[in-house]
Formats: C-alpha cells, structure tokens, sequence
C-alpha cells in the first residue's frame, strides 16, 4: 500500500502531457524562437507536478462519458456535403474552430421536425 | 429499455445539391409530425402493482419480517426463509418493447411529481389497523410500532417518492471496504493529515441513489464545415540568420451535413438535487456520477425489502427538472455518434448547428447502490463534503481525497527547481555555443 512519491508523480505527469492546457504552454514557449523554452522548464514542471497531484487526488475531471458509454443505435443516415470553396497556405494542420471531438459544447440549436 | 434488433441502415444516397450559400435551411426530416410535449400527451405505464395497502409480505407466509441479504443476493423472510427476488422490471412493465416505437412521452408511474406537501403521509397498517404517520422526505419505509408490521409507501402515484424500480446490491461491504482502502491508500502522501488520521473505511454506507432512467426516439441534424487537406508543402520564411523552414496546408472546404435517427436507451440522470452531478459546491458529486454505468437492464420492481439496512436518498428533481438537460444529453450523444462519418476531414469539422426532434421518450424511476464513503474536509459546518464511491454492481471505483496543499507546493517546488537548474544549463549552454 505505501507507494514512494515517484510512483505516483511519474503517471501523472503523463496523463499531464495530454492535459488541454499544456500544449498551450508549450506552444507559447517555442514561438518566442525556442531559445527561452530551457528556462521555461523550471515553472512548467512546477505547474505540471501541482495539477497532476491535485487530479490524482482530487478526480474533479471524472465524470461518466455517458456520449460514449449510453447504448445507441443510429439509422438512416442521410449525409450531404458539398465543396464551398478552398483555403491556402494554411500554418496549422487543423481547421479553425475544429469541435468534432468536443462533444458537450453545445453550438446554434436547430429546429428539427 | 432494450434497442430493437435492427441497427444501423445504410447510408441514403446524398441529395442534390441545393442552391449555393452554406447554412441552408436544414433539410426536412424523414415526415413524421414531432409530439407536442404537452402532459396531456403522456402515457403512463402503472408499476405500483397494486400494492395500494402499503405492505409487502412473504410470498409465502405472509410476513413482514423481510431483508434483503447480500450473501444470498435476494430477499429472505426471517419467518420462514423463503428465499426470492422481485421480477425483473423491464419485462414485467413491458419497458423492453421497441425504442424505435416510442411516440410522445410515456411516464412510468415512480417518475410522477414529487409532491412537495405531501412529505407526511399517514399510513393504515393492515396488520393492527393502527395509524402511522411516517416522513417521506427522510424514509421510504416505516414500522408500525403497535405490531412491527413493516410499512412502505408503495402508494406511488400520490408523491413520486418512491421509485418505479431498483437494482439490488451486488458487493459486499467488505469488498466495497478493500477498494475504497486500496483506493485511499494509493494516494497517501500528499493527503491532508486529518484525513488520514480519521480515515476509517469501515464507516462505509450502503446507499440507493435515485436516478431517472430515459429512453428516447429521435431524429438528430448537424450543420457545419469540414475541411480535407489537399497540399503540404515547405516554405522559407525570414531572411538572414531567421531564415527558416515552414510547413504550409492547402485545404478543401465543404459545407456538412448530417441528419439521422437516434434511439437511446437508458440514458442516466441523477433526480436527487443533493447528489446532482452539475453542483459540486457542497460535496463531490461528480464522483457519484464517475462510477457509472449500471446494468439498469437488470432492475427489480422495487420493493421495499431491499432497503432495510441500507440509506435511500429520495427523489425531489421531476422530470421536467432535468427535461433540458437529457435534450442536451441527446445532443451531446448525437454530435459523438456523428464522429465517425465524418473521417475524410482530416483538418476536422466545425459544427455550428445542431437539433434533435424528440418523438418519444420513456422515463422510469430506478434506485442504484452505491457503496460510500464520505468525509467533510473541515470541521465546520460548510464544508465540501469529499466522497469515495463503489458502484455496488461493477465495483467501479472512484473517490476524492482532500489534500495539503502545503505539501503538494513543496513536492513541485522540488521538482521545478531541478527541472530549473536542468533548464538553465542547457539554455545557457545554447547561448555560448
Ligand atoms: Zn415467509
Ligand atoms: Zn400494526
């Protein structure tokens, strides 16, 4: 039962790495040329030790993925997608706004009949 | 409460281009008039079973002298130990026709209005004829102190307090008592210190939760934009010494449009406001919600029996509490369902509208076990209440653990300063280089 503070510091710092906030970090850190991220290290890691501890302990992000885990079934389908136009020389591999993944975000309501 | 056999069709051929403009007016759906939600459109299935006189006894002997035992995982008579379970309640309401089916909302009658004012209610024990008043708002089941005869509210449809159906326990408490020790136990050392000294997994309780059960019928549509890339290519950026390389997209851009139906079943929403998974002020009730889910397939018609010994927690949110919520729920559900169709997007889609037309819905009033172990943070009187949950069907586990944020501080502190020193090594190494 007695873990040493390794064990449960190392898991957590990866599930931090996927955490939504820290490619934020990064990402701020690298577009100032790269050359400060080294002395980024220090607070990043300070700030990553202090969330993932909080979450192992606390759970405040675990809830039931009811999107996934409810049994559904899904018929006529009807797909419509049309080309409206093209963009170039785009800096980022994904699109504005992308929330194809972000399932509880609720957008415009539609009236459906 | 059972999906009908057929699954998915395939897909329609894709309809005729409309006339240019994204954002178009959605495209009708499938013809069927969506119901008005109005009560008088509801349907009620009745799951009192006729048990107006507020008892049940052995079906047997006759006695009252009933508990439901969790080596025997049923119910046993102390008279004449008739051993038994309650029938399964989706079969016995007839929950398990098709959702594909369901037009309008149909009620079952555990998931009536709580009446507010009918927290009192007087009882006539069947046994001594004697009257017994008993609180609703604090129990579900009384005795009758003239002749032990035990009492229950099974006189459903007045107050909506007592629920349609119930999943019995499956763990034992000494099994529930292991994980929550191994879960606590885990996450020992930067525990507040109170809460070690005074963890006592054995204070673990038995409790139902009262939970809504939903099945719904619906069409779903989705509008946005998707986008495929169609070039990755290397520019040079800068001049000098900021000459660089950098990676550029071209993209496609599509209009996306989805419409489909959607039969859910037994989609879960909490109906006791104290443990509603949206307010986590008073205590941690995300926790509660986290273990989830339950085989609510396998409920019982509730009886009584099954909570003598355990905590029941009485439902005070109806339906029309958590109406907006369960629409958002089928929302939620519709957009994640959608996901795979829309692969060939591989720089993603931006969905900017979304709808459900709900032809049918089905509710039931179901009691879920949770074993639970709870522990206030602080002393005083308003403070958050931190649970470790154990889904006594599943075993599934989850908990919060108050912690010290003093040693937490130090343990990052620790860590930061290091990675710091690392840091400042290597950047300034980079800068004499
Ligand atoms: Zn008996
Ligand atoms: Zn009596």
């Amino acid at each position: 039962m007695p873990l040493t503070k390794e064990d449960a510091v190392l898991p957590l710092l990866a599930e931090l790495s996927a955490a939504p906030g820290t490619p934020i970090l990064l990402a701020d850190g690298s577009s100032s040329d790269g050359i400060f991220l080294p002395f980024l290290l220090g607070p990043l890691t300070f700030a990553g030790i202090y969330i993932g501890i909080y979450r192992f302990y606390r759970n405040t992000d675990k809830r039931h993925r009811y999107e996934r885990e409810t049994k559904v079934a899904v018929g006529n389908l009807q797909q419509d997608d049309r080309r409206t136009g093209r963009k170039t020389g785009q800096r980022s591999r994904s699109m504005d706004g992308r929330n194809d993944t972000d399932h509880l975000t609720r957008v415009r309501r539609l009236r459906v009949q | 409460m059972t999906l009908p056999p057929e699954e998915p069709r395939d897909a329609h051929e894709p309809r005729p281009a409309e006339p240019a403009g994204s954002g178009g007016p959605v495209p009708p759906a499938p013809q069927e008039p969506a119901p008005p939600r109005e009560d008088s459109g509801n349907r009620f299935i009745d799951t009192s079973s006729g048990r107006d006189d507020g008892l049940n006894k052995c079906p047997r002997c006759g006695s009252t002298e009933i508990e439901y035992a969790l080596g025997a995982k049923a119910l046993v008579c102390s008279h004449c130990r008739h051993t038994w379970n309650e029938q399964n309640a989706e079969k016995l309401f007839g929950l398990d026709s098709s959702i594909a089916e369901l037009q309008g909302h149909t009620l079952a009658s555990g998931t009536a209005d709580v009446r507010e004012d009918l927290t009192m209610v007087t009882l006539k024990c069947q046994g001594c004829g004697a009257e017994v008043v008993i609180n609703a708002e604090q129990s579900v089941q009384a005795r009758c102190h003239w002749c032990r005869q035990t009492l229950s509210l099974n006189t459903q449809i007045p107050n909506g307090a007592v629920p349609d159906a119930l999943l019995p326990f499956q763990l034992t408490r000494e099994d529930a008592i292991a994980r929550i020790e191994e879960f606590a136990g885990r996450r020992r050392t930067f525990a507040q210190r109170r809460f070690k000294e005074e963890f006592v997994p054995e204070n673990v309780m038995g409790v139902y939760i009262p939970y809504l059960v939903v099945d719904g019928n619906m069409h779903a549509v989705l509008t946005g934009d998707g986008e495929v890339t169609t070039r990755e290519y290397t520019v040079t950026v800068g001049s000098g010494d900021n000459k660089r390389q950098e990676t550029r997209y071209d993209a496609d851009v599509y209009s996306v449009q989805r419409a489909f139906d959607l039969l859910v079943d037994d989609l879960t929403v909490e109906s006791a406001e104290r443990f509603d998974a949206r307010d986590n002020s008073a205590a941690t009730n995300n926790i509660l919600n986290a273990v989830q889910p339950y085989d609510v397939e396998n409920a019982v018609v509730y009886n009584s029996h099954y909570l003598k010994n355990f905590t029941s927690e009485r439902r005070d949110l109806n339906v029309r509490d958590v109406d907006h919520l369960v629409e958002e729920k089928f929302l939620s559900i519709a957009r994640a369902k959608v996901q795979p169709t829309v692969r060939r997007y591989d720089r993603g889609v931006r969905w900017t509208g979304e709808g459900v037309a709900v032809r049918g819905t089905r509710w039931v009033s179901v009691y879920v076990p949770v074993w639970l172990y709870s522990y206030a943070e602080s002393a005083s009187g308003d403070s958050l209440v931190h649970y470790i949950a154990v889904n006594a069907r599943t075993g599934t586990t989850m908990g919060s653990i108050p912690v010290s944020h003093p040693r937490i501080f130090a343990a990052a502190c620790a860590g930061g300063t290091i990675a710091g020193i690392v840091g400042l090594v290597v950047g300034l190494l980079g800068f004499f280089a």
